[in-house]
């Protein structure tokens, strides 16, 4: 408050000395509108981690590595850059792309180096600091160590971290960003502080202005298709895609097949009652975050609903959500689809695809 | 003014007589741990040689009667612990940090210096006992990336797929094992009798359903150990490599033998109590 003031007031001033004019009013105007965008672009409040006031804690320890500017812009940086692959051809946002919510618009696996192709549909990213594990098999338990399963997976960038290291400290720009982002890393770029980088970028994407939020927050309201699709959702949805990350953040089979060509959660557990389970996606931006399912078997989400209303199947690990009272599945109108997709609609954060920080 | 200077004096006074009091008991000291990974053969203890892939020398026997040669070894020791007959404590400061690693040590048979452990700071007494973990807890991991022998990228002690660290990683070749190994730093899957036995799983959550094989030891000395300023006891452990395959569980080298996940782990894990031996102090 009080610095936005002062340059306002300094603005004021320059003003005065550079145009000894008659007329005033329309740069005192013109400072008025500075000192309160000025207000808005203070750098700590632009880049800290704020947690929206409708949003759980944090999962992710932020003490540990607090957001900043350097260390954000400098984990953008590296999202975007095609350094961490073998052959300098795939970047993260290759496949997590800003417009689609970070989730891929184009392919259902996702495509890396040599045209390889990958074994599940990449996800979306957003609100990360609040999930308690990542991957679709959950089998990552923290942010930091996500990115490795993407550098070294020979299907994705094929790279060794160490010699993405190797290639960050030869290089033009790195080790200053670095050293401006990390004032206690030594000489040499190491794994954690390019691991803090990328979890600093990504814990700032936080998707929490979507049309549902604003309503949640009494800003806006929901049409009535909206809220008939909200009441549905609620009764038939809500028990797995629960709270405000409209995830239990657990693992389920949702009956896409009845023998399983990829165990899933199974494979990080080892327990037979997880195999063919996957973690419950957030629904957050889910209208742009197309294909569905971990295996990418849907295109659209009226198909999604069409599977969960008559397309389950059972299997020893089906989700007991999907087997209520004897019946597979969620029973679903057409009329009652169609509320829910309007209401999922909602979920569509355009503030947070149209952030120019990320 | 003088006032000030008189209490001045008289706190410095206090603190001297305070200090003095102190250096009655006896200053704290080192205790150096080496660990020796070593194979017993005919009840000698021989010094571990390290191999390259398709070598055919197997100097090495496990349980079952069946030969190998080793080309890697490498485990961690963390979270160290000396206990006294007469009370005597100390717990290695543990800390993982972007910045580095400490109360993580990664021992590496192709580096003696890794063998070596120097604890500081160490309370004057005896002690007789040493406790320590195989592997790296949820203290080492649960908070995100870490450096020095946490860092995961040059540890090569770290899974990607099921983040966590390998408490123990052998890598080597039997006659009997039919090859195919993946994921592994010194044998390629072309070799016809590679082995892997990544053991790792630290998530110990009691009633859960996951795998935990890092293993919390301890031992106890036939002399007890004195530590002041002055004295640089080193206690010696050994690993026979031999034992790691047997003891608890015999491992057959021609079934399981390219463990890469926790549950393929746990017989390799539950011998690791018969590996590690007390051997003596010097003093």
């Amino acid at each position: 408050m009080m610095n936005s003031r002062h340059a306002a007031l300094e603005f004021i001033i320059l003003c005065f000395n550079f145009f000894t004019m008659k007329n005033l009013l329309p740069f005192l105007l013109l400072a008025l509108v500075f000192g309160g965008c000025q207000k808005d672009e203070l750098p700590s409040a632009k880049y800290s981690f704020v947690k929206p006031a409708h949003f759980p804690e944090p999962v992710y320890p932020l003490d540990r590595n607090p957001v900043t500017k350097e260390g954000f812009e400098l984990g953008k940086k590296i999202f975007g850059d095609p350094i961490l692959s073998r052959d300098g051809s795939v970047a993260c946002n290759n496949c997590h792309v800003k417009g689609v919510a970070f989730a891929d618009p184009q392919h259902p696996f996702s495509i890396g180096v040599d045209e390889r192709e990958g074994l599940r549909n990449a996800p979306g990213i957003a609100n990360m600091a609040f999930m308690k594990e990542f991957m679709w098999d959950g089998g990552v338990h923290h942010l930091d160590f996500a990115p490795p399963n993407a550098i070294e997976n020979p299907l994705e960038m094929d790279e060794k971290m160490t010699h993405v290291l190797w290639k960050m400290n030869q290089h033009g720009s790195y080790p200053a960003l670095f050293r401006k982002a990390f004032p206690d890393m030594g000489d040499t770029i190491t794994s954690p502080y390019l691991l803090f980088a990328l979890s600093q970028y990504q814990n700032m994407l936080v998707s929490a202005t979507s049309k549902y939020d604003h309503y949640k927050l009494g800003d806006a309201n929901l049409t009535a298709n909206e809220l008939e699709g909200l009441a549905l959702f609620e009764q038939k949805c809500a028990a797995c895609h629960s709270g405000i990350l409209f995830t239990n953040q657990e693992y389920r089979n949702n009956g896409l097949d009845s023998e399983f060509a990829d165990l899933g959660r199974g494979k990080i557990t080892e327990s037979p009652d997880d195999m063919g389970c996957f973690k419950v996606p957030s629904l957050r931006n889910v209208e742009l975050t197309k294909p569905y399912m971990h295996n990418a078997r849907f295109k659209t989400l009226e198909e999604v609903l069409d599977h969960y209303a008559s397309g389950v199947k059972p299997s020893a690990t089906l989700a007991d959500e999907l087997q209520q009272n004897g019946t597979l599945g969620i029973p679903l109108t057409p009329t009652e689809k169609a509320r829910i997709i309007d209401f999922l609609k909602t979920l569509t954060d355009h503030e947070f695809i149209q952030d120019t920080r990320f | 003014m003088k006032k000030f200077l008189l209490l001045t004096a008289l706190f410095g006074a206090l603190f001297l007589s305070a200090c003095k009091d102190e250096e009655e008991a006896k200053d704290p000291g080192t205790f150096a741990i080496t660990f020796d990974n070593m194979a017993l053969i005919n009840n000698v203890q021989q010094q571990l040689s390290l191999t390259t892939a398709g070598n055919t020398d197997y100097p090495y026997t496990n349980e079952m009667g069946q030969q190998f040669n080793i080309t890697l070894l490498r485990y961690y020791i963390s979270a160290i612990e000396l206990d006294g007959p007469n009370g005597e404590h100390f717990h290695d400061h543990m800390e993982a940090t972007a910045a580095g690693a400490k109360g993580y040590y990664l021992v590496d048979e192709s580096k003696p210096a890794s063998q070596e452990i120097l604890l500081t700071d160490v309370p004057a007494g005896t002690y007789n006992k040493i406790t320590f973990t195989v592997g790296v807890d949820s203290s080492g991991i649960v908070d995100g990336a870490a450096g020095g022998n946490l860092d995961p990228a040059t540890c090569n002690m770290f899974w990607n797929w099921n983040s966590g660290y390998i408490a123990v990683k052998f890598e080597g070749q039997s006659p009997v094992s039919n090859g195919g190994v993946g994921g592994t730093e010194t044998i390629a899957g072309t070799d016809p009798n590679g082995m892997a036995y990544h053991v790792g799983g630290w998530k110990n959550i009691p009633g859960g359903v996951f795998v935990y094989n890092n293993k919390r030891l301890s031992y106890t000395f036939d002399t007890n150990a004195k530590v002041e300023s002055k004295l640089e006891p080193e206690l010696h452990m050994v690993f026979d490599v031999q034992k790691l395959f047997g003891g608890h569980h015999a491992i057959d080298f021609t079934g399981n033998h390219n463990v890469h996940k926790p549950a393929d782990g746990v017989d390799v894990a539950n011998n690791l109590e018969h590996a590690f031996a007390y051997d003596h102090i010097h003093q």
